[in-house]
């Protein structure tokens, strides 16, 4: 809301008019400032002349020589507009005067009459657009006055942005009263006293729908005659962000502004019949807005209607049939009070945001229609003349008291601590209209304007607010001990090893579409496809809640290979979503943690030496095994398994205590092709939950101090023998003396369908130097074991 | 004995002669070897008187012994410059990036998160991450947010396609929700941060993203007053952005906390004398706090009448765009590597 320093003077004498301490101020009492504008008067020696006298000029027809007088002796001045008569109240530019443009003003001779001076447009002063002729004042603009302090120039602009608690804040009085309360000045209201005609609003109104109007105030105006607002308040009107149009429109805005209540005005003859019902709308009932738009209307709509049906959505926008045309002569002016959840929705959804809804949306007192209605009428009357009805109606559907709140001052101290006198709170609490009574507890009676204060805690902080947050001391409790669990640390540790090994963290939105599972031939009945669905997604494409990382981060990758980045290793820690109960609260989808990678193009070292290894399915292998290791998991397996997503002869399975956790391998050609990536992708996929788990504290094995005996083992094996089954059997077979086993060759290709696996073993025992005479037993029990599943070793 | 002298007299010039190995080699073996005069005249010493014989003989002795020893010292220095000499040749250019060794990077935005926990875990506090598919009454209902609240709509809010429709089930709009549970499980006192995803229905551009992240942080115990906010905070803007760093509470509004602030800190950049970082203003809005709202108490069983609390909720994204100079919050989405990498 934009606010006029010049207004605002109007209701309060501050003890300042410092643009920069304003606004620290206004953002300490809550109301940030967004912006701060400084409007200057853009001439100099302008001021209120009043036409004399008109004349013709001997040797120009287009031109007039008229005679002025700014208080003092006439002077002659040559003018070429013709919109004016002697009379009139005009802006003057003396001799030396300078308006905008660097226009220097003396004394000049129009073909032989001197011109002293110049009378000028509103465009010659740069304060509209207007140059059809000159600016015409009001009748009773002072003569002689300076132009600018007549037109309140310069002036001050404050941007702020009101919170949604403060309705009363949404207000030229309300800024006032925050600012009286802080500097202890009291506010001055603006008067609403009429001159009236003795008769009564002959309207009916009747409220149907009560939850959704409190009260509705009617007044009624004869004998108004449209024409433009006076300039003043049409200067005051744009400087708070507003378009003048013309007197009755701009008087409802003006004192929107000043009060905080809009106010809707209506064509008195052109309402059918002489009276309105509010009530809920039928749905699919339709009224047309003065827009000319027709609106359908559902049942939680409110409507004002007359004998023809609705011609007003209230609170939102009126209807086209009653509005206001030049042609008005009679006005009934509304001050209803809405029933705010109701008009947010109606405006929202009609896409209909006024300044009013605005202040619907907040809450309007509804105690203030009377007051703002009455100062509508006597603005417009003193405008536009007319004459007002003297008694309004005013229907109260439901009667809105002032609240009687019980403050105790312990309650004060234990939220904002001790040291704030009681005589302090209550004057605060005056300051901004309360009333207070008692010492301790105080009985504050909260005025109507302020909805949002209802218990003891809003007190409170209003009286924070108004002793001034910075006014409170700083103090850092002690917490209670707390520190990362396990599964957090552990969690640290599985990012410490995938950035440790060149994998950079990839963070991606939840989403995914259905053409990100069918990219990864997910069939129907697979758990990536038990998505949980938004309702009002963003776009198709980000409708679904995450089953899986992959496609985030295999677009990612996407992205890297096509900005020309070779190697690109990216890793993801985050929830996805699966459409069945979450275990603890059933009422919520599950959404475990999961880890994701990818890595294509080459992975570690991108230096001359060239020292880049190939990605292929042990890049996914030997990163998930690095972090089962780091993560002391000495129950992690791969076996091999076909997932879809995956190359089927390059996938394996993960699992940790025999539970699977996911699936690491290669991408399948044809998914890394529906992703533009090129050669072969390495991801995987685990739970992280079941990763990062508590895992038995690793006791102790002294190293032993003894020397080791090293040899190789070659065996034929059947194709399909896991290389792991190998290891494990023979390692078995080893009595415990086996300190590592590793396939250092594995060779495919001869005609019998079978492969040879060259094992390196290391022998060790913690004990003793292992002699020939220890090995060849361990050794012959090793090849023994692996014939039983089939090895045979190799001559 | 002359021809001893004679020898043992040229003898040290011939050896710091000697330019490599091979020629100290040719010298020894001329000097004290088997072509050598030495060996020559100690052959003809059967010649000699009986009374000549031990002084010529320790003659020879001692010219031996200064030779070779001369030798030795020769020997060490030309083994030495061999062994530079190789050095030398094995000279590389240093400038040359022959390996590369490529640790990975946490994104911004978890170093981010990782940096606040960690302030946090320095007083005292637990961290706990919360369910992003939340229901309305977390999210909303008991956060003192009733169902006419402008947030709940559906062009703020995105709702899910799950469980019975009476309980909402959305996209959590903030961390807050995670205070209730957590409250729910705990009695006082408590003291948590919450890091985690949050969501709005935004559309992409350069300051909105639908899916964003928040560190909410809850302490809450018998005698905790707006001084402790005010002061736990400050800690934490000092500890982020220096110690230097000076802060301003303003009032605000949020439905779970009353009073209600929005927190300041002085323009990092400039220390608050105003620059393009803080747009002039030398602060920097960073985050939402306030005292715990006593109906959110209600809400998860606590007495309002023996707790008070505080709570706040900062934008990882605004503290790293901020602090780092990033300006369109797209750059944390996209996963560039180039991006990434810069934040190691």
């Amino acid at each position: 809301m934009k606010v006029s320093l010049n207004w605002l003077n109007e209701y309060i004498e501050l003890p300042t008019q410092d643009p920069l301490e304003l606004r620290n101020v206004l953002a300490a009492l809550g109301h940030e400032v967004e912006g701060v504008e400084a409007l200057e008067a853009a001439w100099s020696d302008v001021v209120i002349a009043k036409v004399l006298s008109i004349d013709a000029h001997p040797k120009a027809d287009k031109v007039r020589v008229c005679s002025v007088t700014t208080g003092g002796d006439p002077i002659q001045v040559v003018c070429g507009a013709w919109n004016f008569g002697s009379g009139a109240v005009v802006p003057f530019a003396l001799p030396g005067a300078v308006l905008p443009g660097d226009f220097k003003i003396g004394i000049r001779e129009i073909r032989g009459v001197e011109s002293k001076g110049m009378i000028c447009s509103e465009k010659e002063l740069d304060l509209g657009d207007d140059h059809t002729g000159i600016l015409v004042l009001d009748d009773d603009a002072p003569i002689g006055v300076p132009f600018a302090d007549w037109v309140e120039l310069p002036d001050v602009v404050f941007d702020l942005t009101i919170t949604p608690n403060r309705p009363d804040a949404m207000s030229m009085i309300g800024i006032a009263r925050d600012l009286g309360a802080y500097y202890g000045v009291p506010l001055k209201l603006p008067t609403a006293e009429l001159e009236s005609t003795p008769g009564k609003t002959s309207t009916k109104v009747t409220i149907e729908a009560i939850d959704g109007c409190s009260r509705f105030v009617l007044r009624e105006m004869k004998d108004v005659k449209i024409g433009p607002s006076p300039y003043w308040m049409k200067r005051r009107l744009r400087a708070a962000g507003m378009r003048p149009i013309a007197n009755i429109v701009d008087v409802t805005n003006y004192v929107m502004m000043e009060t905080g209540h809009p106010l809707h005005a209506f064509d008195g003859d052109r309402l059918a019949g002489d009276s309105l019902t509010i009530r809920w709308a039928e749905d699919g009932e339709k009224v047309m807005t003065l827009d000319d738009v027709e609106r359908t209307l559902r049942s939680s709509d409110l409507v004002i209607c007359d004998a023809e049906g609705p011609t007003s959505m209230a609170g939102v926008m009126g209807g086209a049939r009653s509005e206001v045309v030049e042609a008005t002569t009679r006005v009934l002016l509304e001050a209803a009070s809405w029933d705010s959840p109701t008009i947010l929705r109606t405006s929202r959804r009609h896409d209909l945001r006024s300044e009013a809804s605005m202040r619907f949306e907040r809450g309007v007192d509804p105690n203030l229609g009377l007051f703002a209605s009455a100062r509508a009428v006597r603005l417009l009357h003193e405008s536009g003349g007319g004459t007002v009805v003297e008694t309004p109606v005013d229907v109260i559907a439901r009667k809105i008291e002032p609240r009687e709140i019980e403050l105790p001052i312990s309650e004060v101290e234990r939220t904002l601590g001790p040291g704030i006198d009681s005589e302090f709170i209550a004057n605060a609490l005056k300051g901004i209209g309360m009333e207070v009574e008692g010492d301790d507890p105080l009985r504050v009676r909260v005025p109507t304007f302020r909805p949002d204060v209802e218990r003891p805690i809003d007190l409170i902080e209003e009286i924070a607010r108004l002793r001034g947050f910075d006014w409170f001391g700083v103090s850092v409790p002690s917490g209670s001990g707390g520190s990362l669990t396990g599964e957090q640390k552990r969690t640290r540790r599985v990012r410490e090893t995938l950035a440790g090994v060149g994998l950079n963290q990839a963070v991606n939105l939840s989403f995914v579409g259905e053409a990100d599972l069918d990219r990864l031939g997910y069939p129907a009945d697979h758990e990536a496809r038990m998505v949980v669905r938004v309702i009002n997604p963003l776009r198709e494409e980000e409708s679904l809640l995450r089953t899986t990382l992959l496609p985030g981060l295999l677009r990612n990758a996407q992205f890297n290979v096509s900005h020309g980045i070779e190697q690109v290793g990216l890793f993801e820690v985050g929830k996805v979503f699966f459409n069945r109960p979450d275990e603890e609260d059933p009422r919520i989808p599950e959404q475990p943690d999961h880890l994701g990678f990818v890595v294509a193009g080459g992975f570690l070292g991108d230096g001359l030496s060239g020292s880049v290894v190939e990605v292929d399915f042990y890049t996914a292998a030997g990163i998930t095994r690095l972090v089962g290791s780091r993560l002391g998991i000495e129950t992690m397996e791969l076996s091999a398994a076909d997932a879809p997503g995956y190359h089927p002869g390059r996938c394996a399975e993960v699992s940790v205590n025999g539970t699977r956790i996911g699936f690491v391998g290669e991408l399948h050609p044809t998914a890394a092709e529906a992703y533009d990536l090129p050669g072969r992708i390495a991801v995987g996929e685990l739970d992280l939950s079941n990763l990062v788990g508590p895992v038995s504290l690793r006791q102790n094995a002294a190293p032993s101090v003894f020397p080791r005996v090293e040899f190789d083992l070659a065996f034929l094996v059947d194709l399909e023998m896991p290389a792991d089954r190998l290891l494990r059997v023979t390692r078995d077979a080893g009595g415990g003396l086996v300190e590592s086993a590793r396939v250092f060759d594995e060779y495919v290709g001869g005609s019998d369908g079978r492969k040879s696996l060259g094992i390196h073993y290391v022998l060790r025992a913690n004990d003793r130097t292992l002699t020939n005479e220890d090995v060849a037993p361990v050794r012959g029990s090793m090849v023994e074991a692996a014939a039983g599943i089939g090895a045979k070793l190799r001559g | 004995m002359e021809e001893i002298e004679l020898v043992v007299a040229s003898a040290p010039q011939a050896i710091s002669g000697a330019k490599n190995l091979d020629e100290l080699e040719e010298l020894e073996s001329n000097l004290v070897g088997k072509r050598s005069k030495l060996l020559e005249i100690q052959k003809g010493m059967g010649s000699l008187s009986p009374e000549e014989k031990p002084i010529v003989g320790k003659a020879l002795q001692e010219a031996r012994g200064t030779i070779v020893s001369l030798l030795q010292r020769k020997r060490a220095e030309l083994e030495l410059a061999a062994a530079n000499s190789l050095l030398e040749d094995d000279r590389v250019d240093v400038t040359i990036e022959r390996l590369r060794l490529n640790q990975g990077t946490f994104h911004l935005i978890q170093q981010t998160i990782d940096e606040v926990c960690d302030i946090f875990l320095g007083l005292g506090y637990s961290v706990a991450e919360g369910p992003e598919a939340e229901l309305g009454f977390y999210n909303f209902d008991a956060l003192n947010t009733p169902p006419t609240h402008p947030a709940r709509a559906e062009s703020d809010t995105m709702y899910l396609d799950f469980g019975d429709p009476a309980d909402e089930a959305l996209l959590r709009t903030q961390t807050s929700p995670m205070q209730v549970r957590w409250m729910e499980k705990h009695e006082p006192p408590v003291h948590v941060v919450v890091p985690g995803k949050v969501y709005r229905n935004d559309t992409i551009d350069a300051s909105h993203l639908p899916v964003f992240h928040q560190i909410e942080g809850l302490a809450v115990d018998n005698d905790i007053k707006f001084s402790d906010l005010k002061g736990t905070l400050a800690h934490f803007a000092r500890e982020y952005f220096g110690p230097k760093t000076v802060v301003r509470f303003r009032p605000h509004f949020f439905p779970f906390t009353e009073p209600s602030a929005e927190l300041d800190v002085s323009c990092f950049a400039c220390d608050g004398s105003g620059c393009r970082v803080c747009g002039g203003a030398g602060w920097i809005e960073m985050l939402g706090c306030g005292m715990v709202d006593p109906n959110v108490f209600d809400a998860v069983g606590y007495d309002q009448t023996k707790v008070t609390g505080f709570a706040f909720g900062i934008g990882v994204e605004r503290l790293a765009m901020v602090r780092h100079a990033i300006h369109k919050v797209r750059h944390f989405v996209d996963n560039d590597i180039r991006f990434l990498r810069q934040y190691a």
